[in-house]
């Protein structure tokens, strides 16, 4: 049964995500056996290697190791997740070459902008934000993702607005811009048509199916939590092809004589250019309703009302006058356990990202700095070389930095001598 | 179908392998998104629940192809069927599913069923159908409207019957190809397998 080639990619399928531009099957094998060994050190190995390469390269082009680093992790570690670093790898190429300008409209830079939009909560502040730094304004995929976003949910009216700034703007290729921007309105005008047959159908109900292939709507603001219901307004989309989005829409025929407040649509009736306000400086924090700053709660005391009316505050707990009793083989351990695996390498921890913290915030607040540096306003200034120490996705240290720069004048060295013996060789033997 | 439900024949064998071709197209129509998945509707078969066109002219298409091909099947004149899936506006080929079919011809002679039950045919057959399901895990995600079409490999001296043209194999330049499972009915043998456009990442 087995003699289909290599079936371990069907065996593991749930732990692969699907990429926009497919994934090498070969490099799939390769990660998956390397997988099953335990994560590898292989893995490590090469990742330690992009990870020096991003250090020590000196050559015109910093974003080339930066875009061959993040398409390895993408194809080396199937499953996403934490463990590939892939949304701090992406976070860290996008600050750092925010700056640059000759990188702002290099289809490479813009594609990781566009990755990193969509692994954060709210992409269409990333791509308002690009747009303002003039990030891939001439680039057809800026459009076509931030399309796309609205599309999902369910903005047709400001999806088919940033296809018209687009063109304004000449986005390249222009043909791929019209393809997708055809293909928006055939979805728009054919989920039109639906709704119109699904009035004239509205009395035999509808069996609700779970779509295979469908996008959910995630629940909760920050924590994308998938629903329970995986039908009918649940679904935000389907990826394919030809597949337009109205197929949920038509699910709930009880649901269909509620008229629902759209603000997005409200909105959108009134002043046509609402999405295009500049970003110089960062937003306030939100002011945020009904949310607490967590606190501890044990040290909290509730007022207390005596026979008297008035309030009185409990009595601060004694302290008690027995010892407790300990056994005697209850002895705490001496020595916390090692978590620190010695192939990974990493000199210090990661520290934990603030929960209020978004990474466009993050961006943004990089940006700040930079123009306070410039006009000298900067009060800290790091005296070594902090870029390198911290520009990838773990942190090297000074030591690490300097056996990699011994290393490659050794390895110059002994082929200047070999090449001074070759050319020894070929005078003795003339 | 054959009465007995130990042995196959070569006839019910073609008729067991057109049935799949049916499914298998039908399913990889639905999971690409050639057609829009409301056009689609759920029928069970295989102990598996399958998605089945309701589109008019598609079915009408494939139901002529498969009854097309069940007679080359018997006949055993048939070596691939070959599904591709090219781009709408651009008529670049972006997918090619290929079914290499191996006829043992030497069942045409004697007419004794072989020894292979339905039920295990019919498992294999599911392990494959389930196989191009999950395919949608190293797929590239096709971005634009696309449109799909049957070939079929005969041997050389058939006839093309009417509404059969010639044409040609619509290969991939640079491909990335996959080999799926396969099945036999000890008389026809189907191995498949999916090509589709090599990522820039290498």
């Amino acid at each position: 049964m087995a003699e289909g080639g290599d079936v371990e990619w069907e065996l593991s399928k749930e732990n692969i995500q699907p990429l926009r531009r497919g994934r090498d099957i070969s490099a799939l094998h390769q990660a998956l056996s390397l997988q099953q060994d335990g994560f590898s050190s292989t893995i490590n190995q090469q990742r330690q290697a992009f990870e020096s390469e991003l250090r020590m390269y000196d050559g015109d082009d910093p974003l080339d190791v930066w875009d061959r680093y993040i398409k390895w992790t993408e194809q080396t570690i199937p499953q996403g997740g934490k463990e590939s670093n892939l949304s701090t790898l992406l976070e860290q190429v996008v600050t750092r070459f925010t700056d640059e300008k000759k990188y702002h409209n290099d289809p490479r830079y813009v594609d990781l902008c566009i990755k990193f939009a969509e692994n954060c909560p709210e992409p269409l502040d990333i791509y308002r934000y690009m747009q303002a730094q003039g990030i891939g304004v001439t680039q057809a995929s800026l459009y076509i993702a931030w399309s796309e976003e609205y599309e999902n949910q369910g903005n047709c009216r400001k999806a088919d607005l940033v296809y018209q700034e687009g063109f304004k703007k000449c986005a390249e290729p222009h043909d791929k811009l019209l393809q997708f921007h055809k293909a928006l309105q055939a979805r728009v005008s054919r989920q039109v048509m639906m709704d119109v047959e699904e009035d004239d159908s509205d009395d035999e109900p509808k069996q609700k199916e779970r779509i295979s292939l469908a996008d959910l709507r995630h629940r909760g603001k920050k924590k994308a939590i998938a629903p329970i219901i995986r039908t009918g307004p649940a679904i935000r989309s389907i990826s394919g092809g030809l597949q337009p989005r109205s197929a949920p829409v038509l699910g709930n025929a009880t649901n269909s004589r509620l008229v629902v407040f759209d603000e997005n649509k409200a909105e959108s009736a009134g002043p046509s250019e609402p999405i295009f306000e500049s970003w110089s400086a960062p937003p306030t924090a939100r002011a945020k309703e009904n949310e607490r700053r967590p606190e501890k709660w044990c040290d909290v005391k509730m007022p207390q009302k005596s026979k008297f009316g008035h309030t009185v505050m409990a009595p601060p707990p004694v302290k008690p006058t027995f010892q407790p009793f300990v056994e005697e083989s209850d002895q705490p351990p001496t020595m916390t356990p090692c978590k620190i695996n010695p192939a990974v390498n990493t000199v210090l921890s990661t520290r934990k990202l603030c929960r209020e913290e978004t990474p466009l915030k993050r961006l943004q607040e990089h940006n700040q700095q930079q123009k306070e540096a410039e006009s000298g306003k900067l009060q800290e200034q790091s005296m070594y070389c902090k870029e390198l120490l911290l520009s990838g996705a773990t942190e090297f240290c000074f030591e690490e930095l300097r056996a990699e720069r011994f290393f490659k004048r050794m390895a110059q060295e002994s082929q200047e001598v070999r090449g001074h013996e070759g050319q020894a060789s070929t005078s003795d033997a003339n | 179908m054959t009465s007995t439900l130990k042995g196959i024949t070569i006839k019910g064998s073609a008729e067991l392998v057109a049935e799949f071709f049916s499914f298998g197209i039908n399913s990889i129509l639905y999971q690409r998104g050639i057609y829009p998945p409301e056009t689609f509707t759920r029928v069970t078969n295989y102990g598996m629940s399958l998605q089945l066109t309701t589109d008019t002219k598609l079915k009408t298409y494939l139901t002529d192809v498969v009854a097309q091909l069940k007679d080359w099947l018997f006949e055993c004149t048939v070596q691939k069927l070959v599904l591709v899936i090219t781009c709408l506006e651009t008529n670049e080929v972006l997918e090619r599913w290929q079914f290499d079919i191996e006829c043992d011809k030497s069942a045409k002679e004697t007419s004794a069923p072989r020894e292979k039950s339905i039920k295990a045919i019919q498992d294999e057959i599911r392990s494959v159908i389930r196989q191009i399901t999950a395919t949608v895990t190293f797929l590239p995600l096709l971005e634009t409207p696309c449109a799909f079409d049957l070939l079929v490999y005969t041997d050389k001296d058939l006839a093309v019957p009417d509404k059969w043209e010639e044409s040609g194999p619509q290969i991939i330049a640079q491909s990335e190809e996959v080999r799926l499972r396969s099945f036999t009915t000890s008389i026809h043998k189907v191995n498949s397998m999916v090509a589709y456009k090599k990522t820039d990442s290498a």
